[in-house]
């Protein structure tokens, strides 16, 4: 995905003060880092915000990547995911947030998702539905835990492999496949009984 | 998940294997034996079902579109802010860069640039056009035209004949305030009449027998003159010849100018 050599040049290039290696690297990572934040915070706003202080902190930290430790990508997701787990704590969001340690009758008084998305009953087209099926997903997706959520964004949203995870997570490889396989499974099961609802 | 026993494989062993299955990475013997346990297990075969469609319903999301502005508000928030820190960080890899540019740097940096920033603003702006309009507005009125500034001599000598004029005029003016005028006659009104002789006078009288000290009538008129003459409020009168009292035609006609000094 990257050369680590024009990377590790183009980190140095910036850190000496070259403006045109800064927005460089802030053109080809942004899009990246703003899909995490945005499928982790769940709004556009926040994942605005989100991307910008983690541009900020990675801004700041710059001369402390070391590219024989790992690929720039992984240092740059690292960052996002502590600062997208720092602005998760701080806002409480655990609390009203679904977990897959609770048990199934729990889910069952959970609020369905049909209540969070716009009335399904006749999309007009293709299109219409594909961006109702994307934000139910989406929504979905933001009621999950956020260990889950993060393995399974990273994984299947971002196409990490699960070693690259770990590093990111600082969690054993088997670990981030067991999150990822209840990420998915909670998914299903809440979407399963969104569209049962809807239907 | 319990630990179970199906067709060879236990739970655990499939929870792992369940990420190379889904992945496509799981064959020959291995997924044949994943396949017989998720068939047989009622918990491990609805589980790989369940994160099947859940990795299908990721897959099918589409990346979102960044906002147009996110990257000028990156380099916004990094480069306008902290590029001196960056480069302080930065340490040895920095390049050289000259005193001329440094100065330049700290000048414009630091120093211009929240100036130019705050006269970059409209409400500046209209402030100084109105100050600008009020000043023209005024010299105008009175009556100054920017042709009599070419007149004007800035050499140093000029400048301090000026000075001095300004100021002579201005402490004339003040003199010539009317209350200035009062209170000044009034305040030399009470010390007149609170004084209870003058010591000048005194002094230069000579020394006169016991009996005639309070009798001035027979001291020359010159003197009496003179003594009167010495007070700056007093009127200077005029004096008739001595001698014969002479009649009211043979009297000289006498015009006397006084200068007030109003210090």
């Amino acid at each position: 995905m990257e050369d680590v050599q024009v990377v590790a040049m183009l980190v140095r290039r910036c850190i000496a003060g070259d403006s045109a290696a800064w927005e460089e690297i802030v053109q080809t990572y942004s899009r990246r880092i703003y899909n995490i934040c945005y499928r982790f915070a769940g709004s556009g706003d926040d994942a605005q915000d989100l991307t910008q202080e983690v541009f900020i902190k990675m801004y700041r930290t710059l001369p402390s990547y070391d590219h024989t430790k790992g690929a720039f990508v992984t240092w740059v997701t690292t960052i996002t995911r502590n600062l997208l787990v720092d602005h998760f704590r701080k806002g409480k969001q655990d609390r009203m947030t679904d977990s897959m340690d609770t048990s199934a009758s729990d889910h069952e008084d959970a609020q369905p998702l049909s209540e969070q998305i716009p009335d399904q009953s006749a999309p007009p087209d293709a299109h219409v539905r594909s961006r109702e099926v994307g934000e139910t997903v989406h929504a979905a997706l933001a009621k999950l835990s956020p260990e889950l959520r993060e393995a399974v964004i990273l994984r299947d949203l971002q196409d990490m492999d699960y070693r690259d995870i770990a590093t990111v997570l600082k969690v054993p490889e088997g670990t981030v496949k067991s999150r990822i396989n209840r990420g998915r499974a909670e998914l299903a099961r809440l979407l399963q009984r969104t569209y049962r609802q809807v239907m | 998940m319990p630990d179970q026993i199906s067709n060879g494989m236990r739970c655990n062993e499939f929870e792992l294997l369940l990420t190379d299955a889904i992945d496509g990475v799981l064959t020959g013997v291995g997924l044949d034996r994943f396949q017989a346990h998720a068939r047989i297990c009622r918990t491990c075969g609805p589980l790989f079902a369940e994160a099947e469609a859940g990795r299908n319903w990721l897959k099918g999301l589409t990346e979102v579109e960044p906002p147009a502005s996110l990257v000028t508000n990156i380099l916004a928030s990094t480069t306008g802010v902290d590029t001196q820190r960056l480069r302080a960080t930065a340490g040895s890899l920095q390049p050289r860069i000259s005193w001329w540019e440094r100065v330049q740097a700290t000048l414009f940096g630091s120093v211009l640039e929240p100036v130019w920033a705050a006269v970059r603003q409209p409400r500046f702006a209209m402030s100084f056009g109105m100050a600008f309009f009020a000043l023209s507005v005024g010299l105008t009125v009175a009556g100054v035209k920017p042709a009599d500034l070419r007149e004007v001599s800035l050499r140093p000598a000029a400048i301090r004949h000026s000075y001095y004029n300004t100021q002579a005029r201005v402490v004339r003016y003040y003199e010539n305030i009317r209350i200035v005028y009062e209170v000044q006659a009034r305040l030399r009104e009470v010390k007149r009449n609170l004084a209870p002789a003058e010591p000048g006078l005194k002094q230069s009288r000579p020394a006169k027998p016991k009996d005639d000290k309070n009798d001035t009538t027979q001291q020359p008129e010159q003197k009496q003159e003179r003594n009167y003459s010495q007070i700056d409020d007093h009127l200077i009168l005029a004096s008739a010849p001595l001698g014969p009292s002479p009649s009211v035609d043979d009297l000289p006609v006498v015009s006397v100018t006084t200068y007030r000094r109003f210090v």
